[in-house]
């Protein structure tokens, strides 16, 4: 690989951390509004914006490295307590996040340099002027919150013949920040026993310097474990390097920081009507990295009440009730008791009661989480929870290809057994044979399970963007909603994920934008002034339905039915002979919006279509309900897995194929006299509905058919759902539902779009899939 | 120098240093590399951990019984997996390690670190 090639995929991977790292700075960006001066919060976004400034330049985004450090600064002021975050510094931070976001995609960073600069200005506003200064001469020296530090360096006498120069070493402290260095040189022996290799001088360096400790200490790094090095933060007690001290330090800052993290989690639980899982769960994991701390540090006591809520909320978890008032009061009661225990560990330990250096025990973001007052901001993930690899999606569909293949080659054990059998009349080797072929059957079966559920991946990708749109939309409008997520932890196949973005963008847009009212007509229509919208999904059989609720104003179905027949879309008598469930269903049709004027959220008139025609495409479906005056409601219901899905087998022709089970509207056996020809078109009637008949066998035939179709008695009629409304496919035979695993049929047959591709039936055959859409 | 069986990652330690303004020799293994080593003086040893011949453990300790290469430094490469493999290689004399797959500016921060 050369070097062009390597920094090409170092830009990549970095682009996927980015991302991450932006979509996380988004929705703290939301918390802090409500919790701005929340320490953990403000060290997580500082944490996210450091790491895209360093890994970004290393990455070789330099552009986008410099903007973020002004971003940077005014979050290292406040975590520093300097200044408090304010809403016009989150509008702006979230600003600069979107232009980071383009900073990442373009080839052209310059031109985008002006809308950064005044970002950068406006950022500047809030910074004291030293910082400002600072920063531009980048000199390293004077950048605030420099720390005195004290280090000391004594190499291994042996260290020249690991090919280290100590002294260089040393200079690596001086480039670090004002350094004075004292050599130690009592270690020097007289000159008769003094061997030139060796080395008997150590150092004192009085650092003061903007760096953390970790890269004072990252200078060691390759001679640490042989070296005496102390690297000492000046404001810290000398007594810390007590050997009792340091361990019973580091479980107080666990204690506190705990401690902290429970009354978060308290305070979000109590009262709560609704099983809350996620803060158990964090609840719980804080208590045990607590009790595992409080038992290294022979702490039975605390153990020992630490075990009782653990059990207390294992149970309420496993049983998943909510905390009710009892439990809560026990837990609290629990708190109490470790507070007062804590509180004289710390007295006993003449450290003092002050707040505590951050200790790294405790992930931050489970602390931050802690302290979310309500469910509204999406909880975080915790970052130690699972461990995960990112891998090629491009290997992942090798894997699934590889997956399917292994399920269709295992059908010829049955096969060879029978054979076996039969021809040869070895019947015992058959029998071996056909065990065998069962065995790697199920191997398969469980491979292309896992490798299915590899590619699930929770909503909560798409939804925590929501949160930030709605409040954007709001601060437009002048609106006040609020945006409920649940069910973010509901699993659906990768491609499913991102491709249902679009459309709930679109949803929620709408919801907001459409359906919520002004604060002054909620208020007039009796409604509290702020709206609420509910984005939910969750897993119903093996669909995946996504709810967009909101309760705004409701859809009209007077104006519906007016606007359609304005636009020549539906004519007046048809409008009148409509039912409000049906009038509804017109907001689907292309070309018409409801929006009394265009705004610049959403109305552009490509709507609701797109959206059903986008959710069709992935199998799904899209149902509407709407009250006036009440609200709307719109549900998804997608397919879990695309992998799999239902069809109908039919048969036509001696051929097999199969209809994707969402596209058919029935299966009827319909009599001849219900098919009426007209011009060359054949059509059936059924229920007072009238659609073209097309017969399976002649639509794919390679002979063109000679005259008029001759019906049987009964014709057995698939009727299919299309984007040009119902058709009837006449086939030979229905041979019923069938579960399928879709595969494209590769880049040769791509301009064929009668079919989705072609599927391995249970006996190994080989069926066609119809794309409905296709046929018409 | 540049020690690896593998002629991509030489190219690339080799491209890398030569636009810093590094001159860099390559060298196939550990035999390679002592033979190479002996011929002129090298100020730094960049050596991979598995090598047919030679391998990057043995090497370091046959350069260091040298008085030539007493003292200077050598870097091995490791992977992430080979924890055990850099006690063994410092105690072999190793001055450090990057642990592969590295970036270009770490690769450089090394050098500049045991080769000022």
């Amino acid at each position: 690989m050369d070097i062009a090639a390597l920094q090409l995929k170092l830009r990549d991977s970095f682009r996927l951390e980015a991302a991450d790292l932006l979509a996380e700075l988004d929705s703290s960006m939301l918390e802090l509004e409500s919790r701005p001066q929340d320490a953990a919060l403000l060290n997580r976004v500082f944490r996210a914006i450091h790491t895209i400034k360093g890994s970004g330049a290393t990455a070789g985004f330099k552009e986008m490295a410099a903007f973020a450090h002004h971003v940077e600064e005014l979050f290292d002021e406040a975590r520093m307590e300097r200044l408090t975050i304010t809403p016009v510094m989150i509008d702006l931070t979230l600003q600069a996040k979107d232009l980071l976001g383009q900073l990442l995609e373009t080839d052209q960073p310059a031109t985008l340099a002006p809308v950064c600069h005044e970002v950068v200005e406006a950022l500047a506003r809030f910074l004291p002027k030293t910082t400002q200064t600072a920063a531009c001469s980048q000199a390293g020296d004077d950048v605030a919150g420099p720390q005195r530090h004290h280090v000391f360096f004594k190499p291994h006498a042996q260290v020249f013949f690991s090919g280290t120069d100590p002294v260089s070493l040393v200079d690596e402290l001086r480039a670090l920040g004002e350094a004075t260095v004292t050599a130690r040189t009592e270690g020097i022996p007289p000159l008769a026993s003094l061997n030139p290799k060796h080395c008997y001088l150590a150092w004192d360096v009085a650092l003061v310097s903007v760096h953390p400790v970790a890269k004072i200490k990252e200078v060691f790094l390759f001679v640490e474990d042989e070296s005496e090095i102390r690297i000492e933060r000046e404001f810290e007690a000398p007594a810390t390097e007590d050997a009792d001290n340091g361990p019973l330090a580091s479980f107080l800052n666990i204690a506190a920081q705990s401690l902290q993290a429970v009354e978060g989690f308290l305070a979000r639980l109590r009262g709560a009507t609704e099983p809350d899982a996620v803060c158990c769960r964090n609840y719980l994991r804080i208590l045990k990295t607590f009790q595992a701390a409080a038992n290294q540090q022979g702490q039975p006591e605390s153990a020992a009440l630490l075990g009782e809520d653990i059990l207390l909320l294992e149970v309420a978890v496993s049983s998943k009730v909510r905390i009710s008032d009892q439990i809560h009061e026990d837990l609290a009661a629990g708190h109490r008791k470790l507070e007062a225990l804590i509180q004289s560990l710390r007295r006993d330990s003449r450290l003092g009661a002050g707040p505590p250096p951050a200790a790294p025990a405790i992930p931050a973001a489970i602390v931050a989480d802690a302290a979310v007052p309500t469910s509204a901001a999406p909880p975080k993930e915790a970052p130690r929870a699972r461990a995960t690899i990112r891998v090629d999606q491009e290997k992942l569909d090798r894997l699934m290809r590889s997956a399917g293949e292994l399920l269709v080659a295992r059908n010829a054990f049955p096969l060879l057994a029978k054979r076996l059998t039969v021809e040869h009349g070895l019947s015992g080797v058959g029998k071996e044979v056909k065990d065998a072929g069962d065995h790697i059957s199920h191997i398969a079966e469980d491979l292309q399970a896992a490798v299915l559920s590899i590619r699930m991946t929770p909503i909560r990708t798409v939804f925590q963007r929501f949160p930030r749109m709605v409040r954007d939309i709001c601060r437009v409008q002048a609106k006040e909603a609020e945006l409920l997520l649940e069910g973010e932890d509901t699993e659906l196949d990768k491609t499913v994920v991102e491709q249902i973005a679009d459309p709930l963008v679109h949803l929620v847009r709408n919801a907001v934008d459409h359906g919520i009212e002004s604060p002054e007509a909620r208020t007039r229509a009796g409604k509290p002034r702020s709206g609420k919208v509910t984005l939910k999904a969750y897993n119903k059989a093996t669909n995946v339905i996504i709810e967009i609720h909101d309760d705004g104003g409701g859809m009209d179905p007077a104006r519906l039915r007016r606007k359609a027949v304005e636009k020549g879309l539906i004519t007046p008598e048809a409008a009148a002979a409509m039912d409000d469930r049906v009038a509804l269903e017109l907001i689907f049709l292309p070309g018409l919006t409801t929006a009394e004027k265009l705004t610049d959220i959403s109305g552009r008139g490509v709507g609701m279509d797109v959206v059903r025609s986008n959710i069709r495409q992935l199998h799904g479906t899209t149902t509407l309900e709407s009250q006036l005056g009440r609200g709307s409601k719109i549900t998804i219901t997608l397919p879990a897995s695309l992998m799999v899905s239902k069809g109908v087998l039919v048969q036509a022709n001696g051929e097999d194929y199969v209809f994707p089970i969402e596209s058919v509207v029935q299966t009827v056996r319909l009599p001849r006299d219900r098919i009426h020809r007209h011009e060359r078109t054949d059509f059936a009637t059924l229920r007072n509905e009238v659609f073209p008949v097309l017969r399976l066998a002649d639509h794919f035939s390679s002979q063109p058919r000679t005259g008029e179709i001759v019906w049987a008695e009964e014709v057995p009629l698939a009727i299919v759902e299309t984007n040009r409304g119902n058709i009837g496919v006449a086939v030979d035979s229905f041979l019923g539902q069938v579960e399928v695993i879709v595969k494209p049929m590769g880049r040769d047959f791509e301009s064929i779009t009668a079919f989705q591709g072609a599927t391995i039936l249970g006996d190994g055959r080989i069926a066609l899939v119809i794309n409905p859409a296709g046929l018409v | 120098m540049i020690v690896d069986d593998s002629p991509t990652m030489r190219q690339m330690v080799n491209f890398t240093l030569l636009e810093a303004g590094y001159h860099v020799i390559e060298a196939q293994d550990g035999l390679d590399a002592l033979t190479k080593g002996s011929a002129q003086k090298i100020d730094l040893f960049i050596s991979d951990l598995n090598m047919p011949n030679l391998d990057g453990i043995q090497l370091i300790r046959r350069l260091r019984a040298t008085p030539q290469y007493e003292f200077t430094p050598m870097v091995l490469l490791t992977t992430e997996s080979q924890k055990e493999k850099k006690m063994e290689g410092k105690a072999a004399g190793a001055t450090g390690w990057i642990v592969k797959p590295f970036q270009v500016e770490q690769l450089l921060a090394v050098v500049k670190k045991v080769c000022p």
